[in-house]
């Protein structure tokens, strides 16, 4: 299948990649349409998109990774498979070349990449874990040796200036993200971290003041560290795990005080209260985004969000006088307040351990004190890909650039799912139940017309004899045609033309329709090739022609194909099996058994038979109603409750579930329990 | 760029082919004549019956219905006449001869026998299809296949031929039921999926041979193929409306080109109680068959019934080339679906501790007669970008055990980690497969890469 043609799609896609030079939400969608167009392609334009973000510049590759992850998560596979294949290099030669904005959104994305698609009905990550596990091992050992080599850096760095003060420090994270006292924090960093969110706007003066200072702090420390390759591997962010961290506390409050304060860091009074405010700020803003992000057409959180933000902003770059500032206090508290109500996690849920982190990135750029930053830039540029850099400066690079990501890679399953939505809704529109009148076939007249050749059969051999005709009758046609009715405008299959097949024809339609519907819902679900059914079913599975299945209501199957055993006891009662690994695995909580996973045809899909979800547990249906039978009521099944039943349940005269050896005995006791409640 | 001279012309132009739309062409297909057409594997063009009555292989078309063809050889053939649109590249003629008529004339010679076998409660005809290689054999199948289930019937359709896959992955040996219409699109259709299908799937049994040619090691495919009988008859005893129908038997063409071959059908006929043998396109095949079969008697004590049939013009010979774009993309829909149906395989990783491989023997009969059926081998990067069946049988079953269990699906191999003694493969779903003992044969061959 990998012909020239694919070549040309693959070469296409990859102009238009070449083409994306920022990040467009629209030239982003418009090529997640085309890879979904072109699934039949999906490898060359796969190896495309890989080639691409190899190859392209820094600056272009995070809009290629924002292809990729769109196309991961709207399209899904089969460009799943093909991606994940080569995404460890993909992504870790990427991460190495870029700046630290970039490499801050890509570790969001990779993020994302654990979860399962927002809004998706599977539950599985976008990338299962074989795949996005060696990255993120990566990128934490990256980290851990950064800052062992941070670190150390820092010691000589005591030593050489001779301020050495490794005492330990409040580094754990607290709510106020400055220990008191301590260099004064500089909120940017928190908001540069907020700037991934899309509506956010990059921050402020401040970080420019800050970083403007950098050099001279980096000039007086002299820091030679490009020829140790290991301090290129710094990384904040993982600060928590790493208590040896804190001894950056002492050294960078020593040279926050040995240098030159910025202006508007003064040590007065009411630093620690400002701090504190900065801090209740934002986390309001990420309590309000996250809530935004909900609610994205509510108003008044757009508002308060963005009064939320302005204010933040003023409160970064002017200095207040008190009586403002414990009035902006009180209004914030307030909204805290309301906020933490609200039944919404005051988290932001979307990269949840983000939240945790953010402190850490404050205190530890500030606490790193510009000249660690510098030399951390200059050291980034010059990486080799398996060191890992991640630091919280988005703003170094482009402090007062608004963002050139106004997308984030969440919203685009949104728009994805719109198309999807808007698809499927022609699709069904487009497909109408009712049989229409086809009064276009000119079977009367052409038939009529039609004088089939006489030919006489002159290859046939009758060694014995097939009794029939050599020449073909117009009336033997017939069979084929006229004597049936009018075909299915949608399969072409015609019913015959008498009552039976009349009703049969409609409950055709109806199966179309029902089929329409159902394969939009599965697209969305993923869907499978299922194992081929062994001997004995296939044996005793019969084929019944999909339509007339239908008529039995519940039964949407697209198979036609139905199992002997599941017509004779139409009430067989299943569950799908559960996507979630974790769920697939429980047992019941009665008997403790595991579920037994049977293909059902009816279904399409492999089912627990005899399973039941009642208040978010999964029993078999045999012992809840043993259960239940035995007179103990309750509405809500504990599994202690399911323990007593075992010995209600034991008619037999076994226990169940007591022992590992107990139980192979017992499953024969439990197959004949559950086949008699059939 | 367009500057004449520079060279640059060409590029542009194999760079627009694929996109440029060949303008919508109309045909009108007069009274028994057919539309032959040619789709090279990644192009696809689409047709749409605009009026009149057209089949694909016995298969009727809906009127204005946009059927989309992709990597195929295949005709369209009116009784009646029609219009017909079709849109995008192809290789096309219209070709007024067909044996259509005798092809539909043996359709009704058939019914003949299936209302015999519904009213004494028999069965109905088993139906052998024999041919050298590209003489339309599966096309007839097809064609009897679909023509009984308009009629109402369910025939059984049997595939014999490891090299062409009908229903699955090439190597297998099917039975298949049909009870709902062919999907035209895609040869004959699709397996069950976890989803809907737009096209009723149909419901194959499979068995794995593993090799190209029965010629191969018949030591193999002899008793699976007796299996495969053993199973199909069951049904048949066990499915009234099956047994009335019959079976109809596709034929690898290589049996039918020499001696062992001869000795293969014959092999067949026994096997499935064939009473009529369908001789396409070959003179002297006629002739041996009838040499061979005129005293035969089925178990039941029928005689057979030998027709002989022309070959269609429209058979083309399908090189090495697009057999092997066939088989790649038999496995791909496999895996991942058709465009309309994008399907979701897994990979999982499983430690060579785990994995039970038999290796089917090539080097010959006395090999295997020495060796036993299937040798026990530890994964090997050899291994990389094979498919190995899944059968339905436990790692402790005997190799014969192994050998007549169906197949329960198919998994790619798409890394193989000798340091860490690792598999990783891509499997249709995502459940372990544990104690399942797998089966590596020379066939399908993969020589790309499926991830």
């Amino acid at each position: 299948m990998t012909t020239e043609f694919s070549d040309d799609v693959a070469e296409d896609y990859k102009r238009a990649l070449e083409d994306l030079t920022m990040n467009s939400r629209y030239e982003i969608s418009n090529l997640t349409v085309i890879a979904r167009e072109n699934t039949e392609h999906a490898l060359a334009i796969s190896e495309a998109l890989k080639s691409h973000i190899k190859q392209t510049s820094p600056q272009k590759k995070l809009p290629a990774f924002y292809v990729l992850d769109s196309v991961i998560k709207n399209v899904g596979t089969p460009y799943t498979i093909f991606l994940s294949r080569g995404l460890y290099s993909t992504f870790m030669e990427a991460y190495a070349l870029v700046d630290n904005s970039v490499r801050r959104k890509m570790d969001e994305m990779l993020k994302t990449w654990k979860e399962p698609v927002p809004g998706a009905l599977d539950t599985r990550p976008v990338f299962p874990r074989d795949v996005t596990g060696p990255i993120e091992n990566a990128l934490i050992k990256a980290r851990t040796s950064a800052i062992q080599a941070q670190q150390e850096h820092t010691r000589s760095q005591q030593q050489i200036l001779g301020r050495g003060r490794p005492g330990p420090s409040p580094a754990p994270y607290r709510e106020t993200p400055t220990p008191p006292n301590a260099y004064r924090q500089p909120p940017p960093v928190q908001q540069g971290y907020n700037s991934n969110y899309p509506q956010q706007q990059y921050p402020s003066a401040m970080n420019g003041q800050q970083y403007g200072q950098q050099p001279h702090v980096q000039q007086s420390y002299g820091l030679p560290p490009v020829s140790r390759p290991s301090s290129g591997k710094f990384d904040y962010t993982n600060q928590d795990q790493r208590p040896p961290t804190q001894n950056y506390i002492p050294h960078n409050a020593s040279a926050g005080s040995w240098q030159q304060p910025p202006p508007q860091q003064g040590y007065s009074a009411h630093d620690n209260s400002i701090d504190e405010l900065n801090s209740d700020i934002a986390n309001l803003i990420t309590v309000f985004k996250t809530d935004f992000a909900l609610n994205p057409l509510d108003g008044n959180i757009q508002k308060r969000l963005k009064a939320l933000l302005d204010l933040q902003s003023i409160m970064q770059s002017q200095r207040l006088p008190p009586q403002q500032i414990s009035e902006i206090k009180t209004q914030v508290a307030k909204l805290s307040e309301a906020s933490k109500a609200t039944p919404k996690a005051p988290k932001s849920p979307t990269p949840a351990p983000v939240p945790a982190q953010l402190p850490q990135q404050n205190s530890l750029s500030s606490l790193l004190g510009p000249g660690g930053q510098g030399t951390l830039a200059a050291l980034l540029a010059k990486q080799t890909p398996p060191i890992q850099t991640r630091s919280p400066q988005p703003a170094l690079n482009q402090p007062f650039k608004p963002p050139p990501v106004s997308m984030a890679p969440t919203p685009v399953p949104d728009t994805g799912s719109l198309f999807e939505k808007l698809l499927a809704a022609g699709i069904i529109s487009g497909k109408p139940a009712i049989s229409t009148p086809t009064p276009n076939i000119p079977l009367p007249a052409n038939i009529s017309g039609y004088r089939p050749p006489f030919t006489p059969n002159p290859s046939r051999t009758p060694l014995g004899e097939i009794p029939n005709d050599v020449v073909l009758k117009t009336s033997s046609l017939k069979i084929l045609y006229e004597k049936l009715g009018a075909p299915c405008t949608q399969c072409g299959r015609r019913f015959q033309s008498n009552e039976e097949g009349k009703k049969k024809k409609t409950a055709h339609m109806d199966w179309h329709f029902r089929v329409h519907q159902r394969m939009t819902e599965a697209e969305k679900r993923g869907q499978h090739r299922s194992w081929y059914v062994d001997e004995l079913d296939w044996i005793k599975s019969r084929e019944v022609e999909g339509d007339q299945n239908t008529s039995n209501g519940d039964k949407t199957n697209g198979s036609g194909v139905t199992s002997s055993s599941i017509t004779s006891k139409p009430k067989l009662q299943y569950l799908p099996v559960p996507d979630d690994p974790a769920l697939a695995s429980s047992t019941c909580p009665i008997c403790t058994e595991k579920f037994e996973m049977k293909w059902l045809d009816e279904a399409q899909e492999f089912v627990w038979m005899d399973a039941k979800k009642i208040n978010q547990r999964i029993y078999h249906i045999s012992c809840y109603e043993d259960v239940n039978k035995a007179g103990i009521k309750r509405d809500t099944p504990e599994p202690v409750l399911g323990k007593r039943k075992h010995e209600v349940t034991t008619p037999t005269g076994c226990r169940i579930g007591k022992s590992n050896k107990a139980q192979d005995d017992n499953i024969a006791v439990r197959s004949k329990i559950k086949t008699e409640s059939y | 760029m367009n500057i004449p001279g520079l060279g640059q012309a060409a590029p542009a132009a194999t760079f627009s082919a694929p996109t440029i739309q060949a303008a919508v062409a109309v045909h009108d297909l007069q009274a028994n004549s057919e539309w032959r057409f040619e789709v090279a594997y990644g192009q696809s063009i689409e047709v749409k019956i605009l009026s009149g009555t057209a089949e694909i292989f016995g298969t009727e078309l809906a009127v204005n219905h946009t059927y989309t063809f992709r990597g195929t050889k295949s005709s369209i053939f009116t009784w009646h006449g029609c219009r017909i649109e079709v849109n995008g590249p192809c290789e096309e003629y219209m070709a007024e001869e067909t044996p259509m008529i005798t092809y539909v004339n043996t359709h009704f010679a058939l019914e003949k026998l299936r209302d015999d076998a519904i009213q004494n409660g028999g069965e109905g005809p088993r139906v052998l299809v024999v041919g050298p290689n590209n003489a339309g054999k599966t096309s007839l199948v097809k064609l009897l296949t679909a023509y009984a289930t308009r009629m109402g019937r369910q025939p059984m359709v049997i595939n014999t031929d490891s090299r062409e896959a009908l229903l699955s992955i090439p190597g297998t040996l099917t039975a298949t039921p049909f009870a709902s219409i062919i999907d035209v699109e895609h040869g004959w259709g699709s397996s069950p999926t976890s989803g809907p299908s737009p096209v009723p799937v149909k419901l194959p049994l499979c068995y794995y041979y593993g090799l190209a040619s029965p010629e191969d090691d018949t030591k193999l495919y002899k008793p699976i193929l007796t299996r495969l009988a053993l199973a199909a008859a069951s049904r048949l005893a066990d499915d009234p409306v099956i047994r009335g129908t019959g079976m109809i038997i596709d034929t690898p063409g290589v049996i039918s080109q020499g001696k062992g071959g001869y000795d293969l059908i014959s092999h067949i006929v026994s096997e499935f109680s064939v009473n009529t043998i369908l001789v396409l396109g070959s003179e002297r095949l006629h002739s041996e068959m009838q040499r061979r079969f005129s005293a035969y008697k089925t178990r039941s004590g029928e005689a057979i019934t030998l027709v002989k049939l022309d070959k269609s013009g429209g058979c083309v010979d399908r090189d090495d080339t697009f057999m092997q774009q066939m088989q790649e993309a038999a496995i791909r829909e496999y895996f991942f679906g058709d465009p309309k149906r994008t399907l979701s395989p897994h990979t999982q990783q499983v430690n060579f501790d785990d994995a039970t491989i038999y290796k089917i023997h090539e080097g010959g009969e006395e090999d295997s007669q020495q060796v036993g059926l299937y040798e026990n081998v530890e994964p090997s990067s050899m291994m990389l970008h094979c498919l190995l069946a899944v059968m339905y049988a436990s790692t402790r079953d005997s190799q014969e055990t192994v050998r007549d269990a169906s197949v329960m699906g198919f998994v790619y191999v798409a890394e193989v980690d000798e340091k860490k003694r690792r598999l990783k493969i891509l499997a249709p779903l995502n459940t372990r497969i544990t104690d399942r003992p797998m089966i590596w044969g020379s066939w399908p061959e993969t020589t790309v890469s499926l991830i």
